[in-house]
């Protein structure tokens, strides 16, 4: 019950050209807008893409602050970064004389380049996250991958993993919550004693879980069969992916931006 | 031993987006020795309830009280508690992790921390309980224990910790007709013995059978609470729940509804036979053919 | 014999080749467009012969021949799964996909069935078992009767001739087990597909055309409900029980009181009870 209504990822579903892009061409523009975030040799040349960020969130509707809430987790590495280019990048001109250590004005450019590039791929992966749904998004990658099939790659095989993960997180988790109320009441205690007591006090909990999920892998491979599953030959799909013309418009702004951005190094 | 459910309200995830509340306004008494079952649809709350029993839920609004003692209190001890309450869940056997059917018993003796001989006093009293008493099946893994040992071996595990009070949850769900009818008789003999039982079943013949005061549920609250005859003379209002009856029970119904002068107290097979048996000598009495 | 859609010869079978029979010399033979229980306790091989219908296993002596097809012979294993479709007994551990309508896209996909036929008959298959306004839906925020519909709607979009159900209401609600049975019966009704209903609960096949016991890998008694419910003490030595109701009918017979044979329902009783008022 508890566990019953997780958002998986965080597909944030609204109605938005962005939303209604094809996953193919997202997957393909985001690896492009980070080609393009490396590209920008300095501060300046960052400003078309951040112009670029700024509207296609705009266009997708999701709210400024979902996306920045993406940035939470990544707070520490940030600072760190921050902080370390600060202090050991190499510099001329003297700015701040700290006693320990001198800050100087190059290195302090150049953090706040590095920070803000990490900003930013971050926030273009969110976007892509937020306005996918994951099955949509496995669908893409499934698609794009599926050219190396030639080479043997297992492209569905790694898509229909992915589904079911997704399918049976939400079941696993709950039936994780339901094991460690089971064992509470038998007097388990998962919350005090150092670490490695904690550990171990997690093999009532683990056992019963792995035993659970390999038979529901079991039953569910009996059940696909069952349902002529055989593998990706001969398989047809419910979902057609198809490009459209706000797809090559997107593409077109992309090339846009790296052209910017190329232009914008020259300049300065 | 004397539980008591005081305007207990419970909410999952309250002030997020997916708030539920889950029970609301619940005051319920556990009296020490009754045989109690709690009726509902899945999702009326009575999972939910059977959770607060032994604490591991925390009201939202309300207590639970222990005697007279507040169960979330500072100071309150809940390994006492959990101790003393027993609480099985629904396919109890998923629960199993131990390399022994003995050691998978022993666990919760050995969180009370007892002592080894007294561990292993109350390990083999659970498993006489529970009727797995096949020399060297303590030793065996608890894997590979047909469904029904699994489902016992589960029970004895909750069991050892002597519990005073015995919260079982569909206690007889997927099991075939056999080994059901064991494990009812399992809990009644438990009953019989001075076990406070709750039980939660959609099984109204069970309910009809061994329960001495049933609860219906009924979108987190109470609808109906009474002895069983009480409960299932209203049959009607149990079916607008979309519940089932008894069926014996139906049957009475059905007569009624014919005009037939059948008597309610009928929910039990012998009621039956012995309410039929005298309708017919009646009519028979009558000459009406 | 070609009305039957199932038939079984002399079958038998073993997961291992050391391993005991799970499956012991049985014969049988379902027509077209019927409703068959399988009852017997947990163990009695009911669950296996299932699996030995639509090809899932294979039989170690003996042949079954689904539609006239032989299931060992390796060219018609996907014909027969997709006439001969299954829902199995836990609803969490046969959906696939993340979302309802995907899910019953599911079978339409592994068959080749063309991208632009697939929304009608998903449409159609949900709109029979009455989950359409759940088309959209994550499968684990339903309601396990719900999760079984869709289940039944992923099969019945392969538009099958027969459906085995193998114990598929073991783990539901009461609620949830008359939605599933009452879509199940309105299938066989108004679709004529053809029902192999497997249980333990013995009300679920008072209704059958008909009823057959399983213990110990064999059928041990065949007939229509009322034959094989009314041979309490036979049924009682295969661990099985007669219907509570069928049972008093038996009981008052014996009494004296005289009621017609093959009383098995609530309704059927109070009907003979009245008229003897």
């Amino acid at each position: 019950m508890a566990f019953n209504n997780i958002t998986l990822g965080q597909y944030y579903p609204v109605d938005s050209e962005v939303h209604k892009m094809d996953p193919r061409v997202k997957i393909v523009l985001l690896i492009a807008a980070i080609v393009a975030v490396f590209l920008a040799q300095n501060l300046m040349a960052l400003v078309p893409v951040m112009v670029f960020l700024a509207l296609a969130a705009r266009l997708s509707r999701v709210p400024v602050k979902l996306m920045i809430k993406g940035l939470k987790p990544l707070r520490f590495i940030l600072i760190l970064t921050f902080v370390m280019n600060l202090f050991f990048l190499p510099g001329e001109t003297p700015l701040l004389d700290l006693g320990f250590a001198v800050i100087k004005r190059e290195s302090v450019i150049t953090a706040v380049r590095y920070s803000l590039r990490l900003v930013l791929l971050v926030l273009f992966s969110s976007l892509l996250t937020l306005t996918t749904a994951p099955i949509a998004l496995t669908d893409g990658l499934e698609r794009l991958l599926s050219p190396l099939k030639v080479i043997r790659f297992p492209a569905h095989e790694m898509a229909m993993m992915m589904t079911i993960a997704l399918r049976f997180i939400p079941t696993l988790l709950e039936e994780a919550d339901k094991i460690m109320k089971a064992q509470t009441a038998r007097g388990a205690d998962f919350e005090s004693g150092n670490l490695f007591k904690r550990a171990k006090a997690m093999v009532p909990l683990l056992v019963p879980l792995f035993v659970s999920a390999f038979r529901r892998a079991g039953d569910l491979a009996m059940a696909m069969e069952a349902r002529c599953y055989h593998g990706g030959e001969g398989r047809t799909r419910l979902r057609v992916l198809k490009c459209e013309e706000r797809d090559y418009w997107a593409c077109l702004w992309v090339a846009v931006l790296i052209l910017g951005v190329a232009l914008v190094n020259r300049l300065f | 031993m004397l539980i008591r459910l005081d305007h207990v309200t419970h909410t999952y995830q309250p002030g997020s987006p997916f708030q539920a509340t889950a029970i609301r306004d619940v005051t319920l008494e556990i009296r020490p020795g009754e045989f109690l079952a709690l009726i509902g649809h899945t999702g009326c709350g009575k999972s939910t309830l059977a959770q607060h029993i032994n604490g591991l839920l925390k009201p939202t609004e309300g207590r639970v009280l222990l005697d007279g003692k507040d169960i979330h209190e500072k100071g309150f001890s809940k390994k006492e508690l959990r101790r003393a309450v027993g609480l099985v869940f629904q396919y109890p056997e998923h629960q199993l992790f131990e390399e022994t059917v003995f050691k998978d018993v022993a666990f919760g003796p050995r969180n009370l921390g007892l002592a080894e001989n007294e561990i292993k006093e109350r390990v083999e009293e659970a498993l006489e309980r529970v009727g797995l008493t096949d020399p060297g099946i303590a030793e065996k893994s608890p894997f590979e224990l047909s469904g029904g040992q699994m489902r016992r071996a589960a029970m004895a595990g909750v069991l050892a910790m002597r519990p005073e009070v015995l919260v079982l949850d569909e206690p007889a769900a997927g099991l075939d007709p056999q080994s059901r009818e064991d494990m009812l008789q399992l809990i009644s003999h438990l009953h019989s013995q001075g076990t406070t039982v709750v039980m939660i079943s959609h099984s109204m013949d069970d309910v009809a059978r061994f329960a001495d005061r049933a609860v219906v549920m009924e979108k987190g609250a109470i609808a109906m609470e009474g002895a069983p005859e009480e409960i299932f003379r209203h049959g009607e209002r149990l079916e607008s729940m979309g519940l089932d009856v008894p069926s014996v029970c139906r049957i009475g119904m059905l007569l009624r509804g014919k005009g037939v002068a059948c008597p309610e107290e009928m929910f039990r097979e012998d009621q039956a036979y012995d309410a039929l048996l005298a309708l017919w000598k009646g009519g028979k009495a009558h000459g009406v053919q | 014999m070609a009305d039957a859609i199932f038939t079984l010869d002399h079958v038998s079978f073993a997961y291992d080749e050391d391993a005991p029979l799970a499956v012991r010399d049985v014969t049988l033979s379902v027509p077209f467009g019927e409703f068959h229980a399988v009852l017997g306790r947990n163990g009695s091989g009911k669950s296996t012969m299932a699996k030995l219908m639509n090809g899932l296993y294979t039989p170690t002596e003996g042949t079954v021949t689904v539609c006239g097809m032989d299931t060992r012979d390796e060219k018609n294993t996907w014909e027969i799964r997709r006439r001969a479709g299954m829902v199995f007994q836990n609803p969490d551990n046969q959906l696939v996909a993340t979302v309802v309508r995907e899910d019953v896209a599911f079978g339409l996909e592994n068959i080749g069935v063309p991208t632009e036929e697939m929304p009608g008959r998903i449409e159609r298959a949900l709109v029979d078992v009455g989950m359409m306004e759940y088309a959209e839906r994550a499968p684990h925020l339903l309601s396990g009767g719900q999760k079984q519909r869709v289940a039944i709607a992923g099969v019945l979009a392969m538009e099958p001739e027969a459906i085995i159900f193998d114990e598929s209401t073991a783990m539901l609600d009461p609620r949830g087990r008359r939605e599933v049975l009452n879509a199940v019966k309105r299938l066989n009704r108004d679709k004529g597909i053809t029902v192999i209903w497997i249980t333990h609960f013995m009300e679920e096949a008072v209704e059958a055309d008909r009823v057959h016991v399983m213990h110990d890998g064999q059928i041990v008694m065949s007939g229509m409900p009322r034959e094989v419910f009314t041979q309490e003490e036979k049924l009682r030595e295969y661990r099985l029980d007669a219907p509570v109701t069928a049972r008093l009918a038996r009981r008052l017979r014996k009494a004296g009181m005289p009621l017609p044979e093959g009383i098995l329902t609530p309704e059927e009783m109070a009907e003979e009870v009245a008229k003897l008022c």
